[in-house]
């Protein structure tokens, strides 16, 4: 008689095959990251280079403060491991446990989405924020109620945003040479001139095109709508994301500023195009929106959750005070994630046929709706469309 | 749609191995242990060590719900009544009888002169008479579900074996289809039901083949070809597919009837020749069998005897790192020594290596155990509720709806057992109500 393992049903796990598991998928989200790093290196660092404004070792700034960004968080995390877990002060157990906390990964994203000119130590301010406060200190990997990255972009956005714009911000050295973006971003000349114009908003840039590729002022990483759609695709494809989160969210923001921009005054469907190409809100809805941890488990849940992003991120930036809008919301739904959760498990379960079902349903969407309306309605008093006032 | 959409995954068979040879008879062991333990009811023994049993004569009685006499599966003295290991994981008291190789039969076991003739009432009586239950897993007294007050018009056969592994149903079938629709015949004829469905999957086309040339003779009789998916011979999904209707608790609300197909011939043989449960066919394989097959085995052959048929484990076996599995690789039970006796609801036994463990990672709430569980719950929202002991919340989020599939840690990413924690949620509804 021979004595057997233990083990529990099912026997079959898909976790076990080659090429499946927690550690691949967090391989394909960072090779996902690529495309998106590559082109913040290229716009920031390889173009302004071959445009001679700056030096060659400058032109590697860009990347370096990337890979800077994880290493940072890589580190910090490890360090807090060695202090509180004495198991983990050898190499082997600590590394194992590392790799399994996907540690790089705040860090890397952190440092995508602050401007080329945030100094060193706020970088790793931001990264504390995230990685020890926002990660750590709720008891590490999946048990993180916030984004880490967000959580530490929000502290930096908060409490340092002088100090990055006196460094330098978010305008690389060929962008400050140019007269038309006057210093601004599309997003904050939209807050400053209130106006809903084509030739006001899009033309001191260029064309819509160079808001699909990514060259206009913005973040390191953020700006680059083309190689963030590259990365969508990717990681829909590997089923790192749910492909329909990213794109309700984008598109709810899509057909509100649509709207919006109708109701002012331009119903041009370059507003709306203007609105999802701006800003960080493509880099949010593809690598914050789908941060798994801090997010709805169940699809019904997902779908709420973008449908909530998309009319909040309309909200924040066109009638709040916060041009970004989308750190903002997708920071309240952190910590809203939970109790969306259990709302929207409870309708999966219990069948969307059933009448409770189509009631809490239909409030949730007239809930979405009059987010919306509120919105279009307080911007249609904020702003006008039209030429030269 | 994107939140609720058909479900199922298709999973590797793994079946080609214990296809490879025929089935095999293994009618006499020498020792076979009835366990006195159907479901979860503990049986009445009603002969005493010493005693000479025959084939077929009744040896213990389920009481209580659903009773059922309980045969001797071989002729011989009963030796002892000992605790041997069941399916179920645990171990519990069985009859030991020694075969005495004579083949003696139970005088009850003589030709049925006119089966065709039998009326409903009689027919389910025979069901009852037989200790009849349903083989495929769940143990159920069948006699129960023909009492149906409902009309019943659909009487289904479920051999879509969508368990990898598993091919004792198929390598039935093969060797008895016309058994099968005879069974399956006169199961229809006990409720008065005017269409019978043979379902399994596509892809066994040789099952086809086989009863093809016998469906002519029995009218009402069709066939079902399902999808390659897990869980496909789920119960209530088969019957959605099949009568197009849904229904809340019972089958019969759905006017339908589902039998595993070994069900259905051993009801053949009650009804024809009053030989009622005592054998079954079982599938011995995993890649930790030198050489995997089937097996027609009395109720009560010790499997062991079965894997020496088989050559025995592959050379250089580490059964520490090996999983001894009683039932299907997605639902069964790991067993862990090497000493399980068959019973009438085990189908399989798969020795199978595990697989080299990777570091182990927590939840990271990707929601792939949501998506895939084909009854739409959250079996992360079930786990935390239950872990706060939040009794209200599981029942909110349904988990009473879980059928146990295993689809939920089977995809998961993290290795988590997830369907354990529901599973243990389930449990905490049971104790608090
Ligand atoms: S239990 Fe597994 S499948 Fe479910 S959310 Fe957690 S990691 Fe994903
Ligand atoms: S085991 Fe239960 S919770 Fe898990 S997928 Fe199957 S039915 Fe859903």
């Amino acid at each position: 008689m021979a004595r057997f393992s233990a083990g529990k049903a099912p026997f079959i796990r898909i976790a076990d095959e080659k090429n499946q598991g927690t550690q691949v998928i967090m391989r394909d989200f960072i090779i996902g990251l690529l495309p998106i790093i590559l082109f913040a290196w290229y716009k920031n660092g390889i173009k302004v280079y071959l445009e001679g404004n700056v030096s060659f070792l400058e032109m590697l700034y860009p990347l370096v403060f990337i890979l800077l960004g994880g290493l940072i968080s890589f580190l910090m995390e490890g360090l807090f491991f060695m202090i509180t877990d004495p198991k983990l002060r050898e190499l082997k157990p600590l590394m194992n446990k590392i790799s399994t906390s996907f540690a790089l990964i705040p860090g890397l994203l952190l440092a995508m989405v602050l401007p080329l000119y945030t100094p060193i130590w706020v970088l790793i301010f931001g990264a504390f924020m995230g990685t020890i406060v926002g990660k750590m200190l709720f008891g590490g990997f999946g048990h993180n109620i916030f984004n880490p990255a967000l959580l530490g972009y929000i502290a930096v956005g908060f409490t340092l945003i002088g100090v990055i714009n006196a460094n330098g911000g978010v305008m690389n050295q060929s962008e400050v040479l140019i007269d038309a973006y006057a210093g601004a971003t599309p997003l904050s000349l939209l807050a400053n001139i209130k106006t809903i114009n084509y030739d006001q908003l899009v033309t001191p840039y260029g064309t819509l095109w160079n808001f699909f590729i990514g060259t206009i002022p913005g973040a390191l990483a953020e700006t680059g709508a083309l190689a963030i759609i590259i990365a969508y695709v990717w990681l829909s494809y590997r089923k790192v994301l749910k492909w329909f989160t990213p794109l309700i969210y984008v598109g709810t923001v899509f057909i509100v500023s649509w709207v919006l921009g109708a109701v002012v005054g331009d119903g041009g469907v370059w507003f709306p195009l203007y609105s999802i190409l701006s800003g960080g809100l493509m880099f949010g809805a593809v690598l914050m929106a789908t941060e798994p941890v801090s997010s709805p488990k169940n699809p019904l849940g997902k779908v709420f959750m973008a449908l909530l992003l998309g009319v909040l991120t309309v909200l924040f930036r066109y009638v709040g005070n916060y041009p970004e809008g989308v750190g903002t919301s997708l920071i309240l739904l952190n910590i809203f994630a939970m109790p969306l959760d259990r709302f929207s498990a409870t309708i999966r379960a219990e069948g969307y046929n059933k009448k409770s079902s189509i009631i809490k349903i239909t409030l949730f969407l007239l809930f979405v709706l009059a987010i919306a309306a509120y919105a279009i309605i307080k911007a249609n008093g904020m702003y006008t469309a039209g030429g030269i006032i | 749609m994107i939140v609720q959409k058909a479900k199922g995954i298709h999973i590797d068979g793994r079946k080609s191995m214990s296809k490879e040879l025929p089935l095999q008879d293994y009618l006499n062991p020498q020792f076979v242990y009835i366990h006195l333990l159907r479901q979860t009811e503990s049986l009445k023994r009603v002969v005493e060590v010493g005693e000479y049993v025959r084939i077929g004569q009744v040896v213990a009685l389920r009481e209580g719900w659903g009773p059922l006499p309980i045969h001797a599966s071989v002729s011989g003295t009963v030796t002892a009544v000992k605790k041997v290991w069941h399916s179920s994981g645990k171990m519990v008291d069985a009859i030991e009888i020694k075969n005495d190789f004579l083949g003696a039969m139970d005088d009850s076991i003589t030709p049925e002169k006119d089966p065709s003739s039998l009326t409903k009432e009689q027919l389910v009586e025979k069901m009852k008479q037989a200790g009849l239950s349903g083989l495929g897993g769940a143990g159920f007294p069948t006699f129960v579900k023909y009492q149906s007050k409902l009309p019943i018009n659909t009487v289904i056969i479920n051999a879509v074996e969508c368990e990898p592994y598993i091919t004792s149903d198929y390598m039935m079938i093969d060797r008895y289809p016309e058994k099968l629709l005879k069974g399956l015949h006169y199961m229809m004829a006990s409720v008065g039901a005017t269409r019978g469905v043979v379902a399994y999957k596509a892809y066994n086309s040789h099952i086809t083949d086989v009863l093809t040339p016998f469906l002519p003779l029995y009218p009402g009789i069709e066939i079902y070809l399902s999808k390659d998916i897990y869980p496909a011979g789920w119960e209530k999904y088969l019957i959605q597919q099949i009568t197009k209707k849904t229904y809340n608790s019972l089958p019969s609300e759905a006017g339908a009837i589902v039998n595993n197909a070994q069900t259905a011939m051993v009801f053949a043989d009650m009804v024809e020749h009053n030989v009622p449960l005592i054998a079954r066919g079982i599938t011995i394989t995993g890649e930790g069998i030198k050489q995997p097959r089937n097996f027609l085995v009395p109720i009560g052959t010790p499997v062991k005897d079965l894997i020496e048929q088989c050559g025995g484990y592959i050379d250089g076996l580490d059964s520490t790192k090996t999983n001894y599995i009683a039932g299907g690789p997605m639902t069964g039970r790991a067993i862990l020594i090497d000493d399980l006796i068959v019973n009438d609801t085990l189908g399989s036994v798969i020795i199978r290596p595990i697989p080299d463990p990777k570091l182990s990672v927590e939840c990271m709430g990707c929601g792939k155990c949501a998506d895939a569980c084909p009854v739409f719950l959250t079996p992360t929202e079930i786990w935390h509720a239950s872990e706060r002991g939040d009794i209200e919340a599981v029942k909110r989020l349904k988990a009473s709806k879980c059928m146990g599939c295993g689809l939920c840690s089977h995809v998961c990413p993290s290795h988590i057992d997830i369907t354990d924690f529901v599973d243990k949620a389930k449990a905490l509804i049971r104790k608090g109500a």
